[in-house]
């Protein structure tokens, strides 16, 4: 079908959408479908999901209890480098010295940018 | 299977703390360390400090010998050696200019490659350059990365990189690759080339993790067998069914054992080694209206024995003893809450005094 183009505006318009959901570059508020999603590079990008304070529907029910038990999992992978240090570039260390987030949280290492 | 057996002693420890026949569990643990924890003695043993960073996944090889572990920091892969608990093997496929992410990925039966799906990301002296996921075969004599080919475009949808990728296993012969996701894929593992698809239907579970078909019932796994959970739905009406499915890594084929209609969040399912009965952990709403249930089903009827409300972890992973007579849910934390198999009561809380990672545990008996 590469032999067919668009003649009027309204068919450049829809070639153009049909174009926009194949390419590799997507908006990041466009629902992600199960074909094409926003890429983050490294995980290191900003990232405006909530964090700490609420959860994606504006409570905290969905948060881990208590809140130090996710420390991690956002710190690693650089999920969160907004809320949490950058583990992948910047502050590997952070957490070296503390086993528990939730008992030795005073052993993470201060990081300033 | 040269797994290493429990003594009398042991044993007698074992009955002591309420476990017919105790096993050890292996815990990727932060910062960098996979914790090994005694059943039995319900304390941590050991501790194997890892050279390349925190683990992001950990899996059993075939012979029970060897465990391959993933770190994130660099990249790096480390092997175990299970008899000794020592990291006889360590590497990181980093570069000045170069870092990769792992996602998914499986030792051939020899323990000579690593067969994983890997993402370039090439650094530039103003941008970053990330490429699309891609077949890797990683050469663990070598300690690198000695083929990559591109992943074509009707097998993108189950190795989409963050968004997941789907469990690769291996045939015992080491001829070929099996990838687990919507579908299943049969891959040449000399070059990856797509031999066959035998169709599948994904389970949906948000908010929840490890539903897939299976990573986690390595206990009842026959060798060349890989039996897990999955979803099914008939192409009429699509109704959804869950149940244990055994795949043949030789001949390919699959014996599916349904249970019973697929809730809308599973978490995994867990099988006891006399494969008689399997429990899971069902969520029903979202946020401050979820709910978790236990569900204990007996294999032999088909039906479902038993329902227990189970207070919901934002983030949890099930578990089974090794005996079949304990249920574990931990992650996302320092601790494993354990309850009785037969009652489904809350029996007590281990405490690891260390966050785990959720790359999930590997139990020996």
């Amino acid at each position: 079908m590469k032999h067919m183009r668009a003649l009027n505006k309204k068919a450049a318009r829809i070639e153009d959408y049909v174009a926009s959901r194949t390419e590799d570059v997507v908006a990041m508020q466009d629902r992600p479908s199960s074909q094409q999603r926003p890429h983050v590079p490294m995980g290191c990008a900003l990232m405006f999901t909530p964090g700490w304070e609420v959860d994606a529907a504006g409570g905290t029910a969905g948060l881990c209890q208590p809140v130090e038990r996710d420390i991690y999992d956002c710190f690693v992978s650089c999920y969160w480098p907004a809320q949490v240090p950058d583990h992948l570039n910047n502050a590997p260390d952070w957490a070296a010295k503390c086993a528990s987030a939730t008992k030795d949280w005073r052993n993470l290492d201060l990081v300033f940018p | 299977m040269a797994i290493s057996r429990l003594t009398i002693l042991a044993a007698s420890c074992a009955a002591l703390a309420g476990f017919a026949s105790a096993g050890t569990l292996y815990l990727p643990a932060y910062p960098a360390a996979v914790l090994v924890f005694d059943e039995a003695k319900a304390q941590i043993v050991d501790r194997i400090p890892l050279e390349t960073g925190t683990p992001m996944s950990i899996r059993l090889s075939p012979d029970h010998k060897k465990i391959y572990v993933t770190t994130i920091d660099h990249n790096g892969i480390e092997v175990i050696d299970v008899a000794t608990r020592k990291v006889i093997n360590h590497f990181v496929l980093n570069t000045p200019t170069k870092q990769y992410r792992f996602f998914q990925g499986t030792p051939d039966p020899e323990g000579k490659l690593f067969y994983a799906v890997t993402k370039e990301i090439t650094k530039f002296p103003e941008h970053y350059e990330v490429a699309k996921p891609k077949y890797t075969v990683i050469d663990l004599a070598q300690q690198k990365i000695v083929k990559t080919i591109d992943i074509p475009k009707e097998e993108e949808a189950q190795n989409q990189g963050d968004y997941g990728v789907g469990w690769i296993e291996i045939s015992p012969d080491g001829k070929y690759l099996y990838q687990f996701g919507e579908k299943i894929t049969i891959l040449q593992a000399s070059d990856f080339k797509v031999l066959d698809h035998i169709d599948l239907a994904q389970p949906d579970a948000p908010g929840m993790e490890n539903v897939h078909f299976g990573s986690d019932l390595d206990l009842i796994n026959s060798p060349g067998e890989h039996t897990g959970m999955f979803v099914w739905s008939d192409p009429i009406v699509h109704n959804r069914v869950f149940g244990l499915a055994r795949f043949d890594l030789t001949t390919k084929q699959i014996d599916f054992k349904p249970i019973g209609p697929a809730p809308s969040g599973m978490a995994g399912i867990e099988v006891t080694p006399d494969k008689k009965w399997a429990y899971t952990v069902v969520s029903n709403g979202i946020h401050g209206n979820k709910r978790c249930e236990f569900w204990a089903f007996d294999l032999t009827s088909d039906r479902i024995t038993q329902k227990a409300e189970v207070p919901c972890r934002t983030r949890f992973t099930l578990g089974i003893s090794t005996d079949g007579k304990k249920l574990y849910i931990y992650g996302a934390g320092f601790d494993i809450e354990v309850y009785d198999a037969a009652t489904l009561k809350y029996e007590k809380t281990w405490d690891l005094n260390n966050d785990v990672t959720y790359a999930g545990i590997v139990v020996i008996p």
